[in-house]
């Protein structure tokens, strides 16, 4: 039965972390498992209210540490509850030991990350690299750009991990201050509609004392190959099933995302910038000023990160230029010396028969904002590339180059 | 273009719902007036302490804010100080235009208020408003248990009062609309809890005009 109370489709000025409480409300989550780090602490002090003043039916557990937080999560999920939670820098990485276990287990707990930096410098804003850190461990991970798409990507989130041909961890990703603390317009939902969309959970292989079953015993090495395959193969069929869910969102909410990139103003764009998360707003205001002058910019924004979209990106990316790949995380030592999204796109643009210049972009560390003057001179740089049909080196530290 | 900026300083805790008021009403009534507008609290102020000073942003334009996701007022045109000992110690003027507008709430003249003033010669008015007389506060720190949130931190919580300015907020906006014309007073005031004090204000705050020059 839904604990949740019905509810008409109305229009709220929220920021991100509120979204994601109101996401997390609007699935009905059973048991939500805390630990406070700024910025995620807006959200589960949010869910602690929507629980203390009954319009949320939820077991409220707050935990000692993220550790704790997440081995409630692995262990409330494996008996067959609808799991959110949640956090943010330092506190995704006290979690990690958790996350291999998780996937592996195949149980969809849901991790609502609003990222801040590591440490150093261990400030409020938002870097990429806590989420990217643990993007190979087998949870699906995309970032929004705003409140509402946030909002969404939670109930996306829920319903494609839940998938019985997906049975994956989910972290839904947004920028600490930037999405987290930014207030905009957020449609929420008739309940009737997420009802629709998102069926109540049912794990099929749930610890029950009735129906006794094994979660996560010590195995054998010989044991271990056909998991690792298992686990592989439940990640990459999770595709077809991100395309369904998303194209099955649009219909009943109105609002139809591109599972893998938003492409804003591409179709004759030469050079583009290649982004994830919150930044992507600006970039719009900066392209369309550029585009006033008569310059051929456009962005390529990655909404899913895991599975990575290598077709798509390849195909895509192909058409332009020179690519700007704009980081936002720190990828010490990795092949641009630079972040960790470049790797990414190479790869995927190595088969293409076309292949763009490619550049690495450090901008936005330390969580400081992208200003409009930035993506000027990131675009000058691309243009630059482009005139000289070589790119002058792999990594620019923007701000820090003429 | 008209862009303008509000940056309302307050003090952790005991009157972070005072300035949150201000910045959330202005900028609602900003958008209901069909313009674009923004509120929200500075980002590393919070979590706050109590008593320690934070700042809260309002931006108000007659085009889209391409600066959405800028931490912080670069250019506030119009300072609010929620509490008047902070008109010492902190640079609140810090950016501001020529021809900006100064907020007090203080029981004392604009002329008396002046001398701890830095950067005067942006001002092109210093207003004075005795908030917490008006709206029955005996000191500031009075009545604790009604304050608006626990005693731990206001990050991401809601407050425990629902009304938007029941207190010393409501005659602090009054003086800012009245002397700025940010927004309308009637699209502000039937938000406003406090109509009392908010309507006492406007004939009771205190103005001193100046010529600013340009620095």
């Amino acid at each position: 039965m839904p604990t949740v109370t019905a509810t008409k489709k109305k229009t709220v000025r929220i920021n991100g972390c509120v979204a994601s409480a109101q996401a997390a409300k609007y699935a009905d989550v059973d048991v939500i498992a805390a630990y406070p780090i700024r910025p995620y602490t807006a959200t589960m002090m949010a869910l602690a209210q929507m629980v203390a003043n009954g319009e949320l039916d939820a077991e409220y557990i707050v935990a000692d540490s993220e550790h704790s937080q997440l081995s409630i999560a692995h262990g409330a999920s494996s008996s067959g509850a609808r799991v959110f939670t949640g956090s943010s820098g330092v506190g995704v990485q006290f979690a990690y030991e958790l996350y291999s276990p998780i996937s592996g287990s195949r149980m969809p707990v849901q991790m609502m990350i609003a990222d801040r930096t590591l440490d150093p410098p261990g400030d409020f804003g938002s870097e990429h690299t806590d989420a990217l850190s643990t993007r190979d461990m087998g949870w699906l991970m995309g970032w929004a750009c705003d409140a509402q798409e946030a909002f969404d990507n939670h109930l996306i989130a829920y319903r494609i991990g839940e998938d019985r041909r997906v049975l994956l961890p989910q972290m839904v990703c947004q920028d600490g201050f930037f999405v987290s603390h930014i207030t905009s317009d957020v449609e929420l939902p008739d309940s009737s509609q997420v009802r629709e969309f998102l069926p109540p959970y049912k794990h099929p292989y749930p610890l029950d004392p009735r129906h006794p079953v094994s979660h996560g015993p010590q195995i054998m090495p010989e044991q271990g190959p056909p998991l690792q395959l298992e686990r592989a193969r439940a990640m990459e069929g999770s595709m077809a099933v991100i395309e369904e869910v998303h194209k099955e969102f649009g219909e009943i909410f109105g609002r139809h995302y591109d599972p893998w990139l938003e492409e804003y103003k591409t179709d004759d764009a030469e050079v583009v910038f290649f982004l994830q998360g919150g930044h992507g707003v600006t970039a719009r205001f900066a392209i369309q000023h550029m585009r006033e002058k008569g310059l051929k910019v456009g962005m390529v924004r990655l909404r899913t990160i895991r599975p990575y979209p290598t077709d798509r990106v390849c195909e895509v990316l192909s058409k332009f230029k020179v690519v700007g790949v704009i980081e936002t995380n720190m990828g010490l030592g990795s092949p641009s010396s630079g972040g960790v999204l470049y790797a990414d796109a190479c790869a995927a643009l190595y088969e293409a028969p076309e292949r763009p210049l490619v550049i690495s972009f450090m901008a936005g560390m330390g969580g400081e904002a992208i200003v409009l003057k930035e993506f000027y001179w990131m675009t000058e740089k691309m243009i630059q590339a482009q005139k000289r049909g070589k790119i002058e080196k792999r990594t620019h530290w923007v701000g820090f180059e003429e | 273009m008209s862009y303008t900026e509000l940056t309302v300083w307050t003090r952790g805790i005991i009157m972070d719902k005072e300035g949150r008021d201000i910045v959330n009403s202005v900028s609602a009534s900003a958008r209901l007036e069909g313009k674009y507008a923004q509120a929200m609290e500075n980002y590393v102020d919070n979590p706050d302490r109590t008593n320690a000073p934070t700042r809260k942003y309002c931006r108000v334009s007659d085009r889209v804010l391409e600066n959405e996701l800028t931490y912080e007022n670069e250019h506030p045109n119009i300072v609010v100080l929620v509490e008047d000992t902070m008109v010492k110690g902190w640079d609140y003027m810090r950016g501001m235009p020529p021809g900006g507008t100064l907020i007090i709430n203080t029981h004392y003249s604009p002329d008396y208020m002046l001398r701890f003033v830095p950067g005067v010669e942006r001002l092109a008015q210093l207003v004075c408003v005795d908030a917490a007389h008006l709206a029955h506060h005996k000191w500031l720190y009075y009545r604790l248990g009604e304050l608006g949130l626990d005693r731990l931190s206001t990050e991401g919580a809601a407050e425990r009062s629902k009304l938007i300015a029941p207190d010393i907020a409501a005659p602090l906006i009054a003086a800012l609309v009245k002397s700025t014309g940010i927004v309308k007073m009637e699209t502000i005031l039937p938000m406003i809890a406090n109509k009392n004090a908010f309507e006492m204000a406007l004939s009771e705050m205190k103005i001193m005009q100046f010529n600013p020059v340009a620095v």
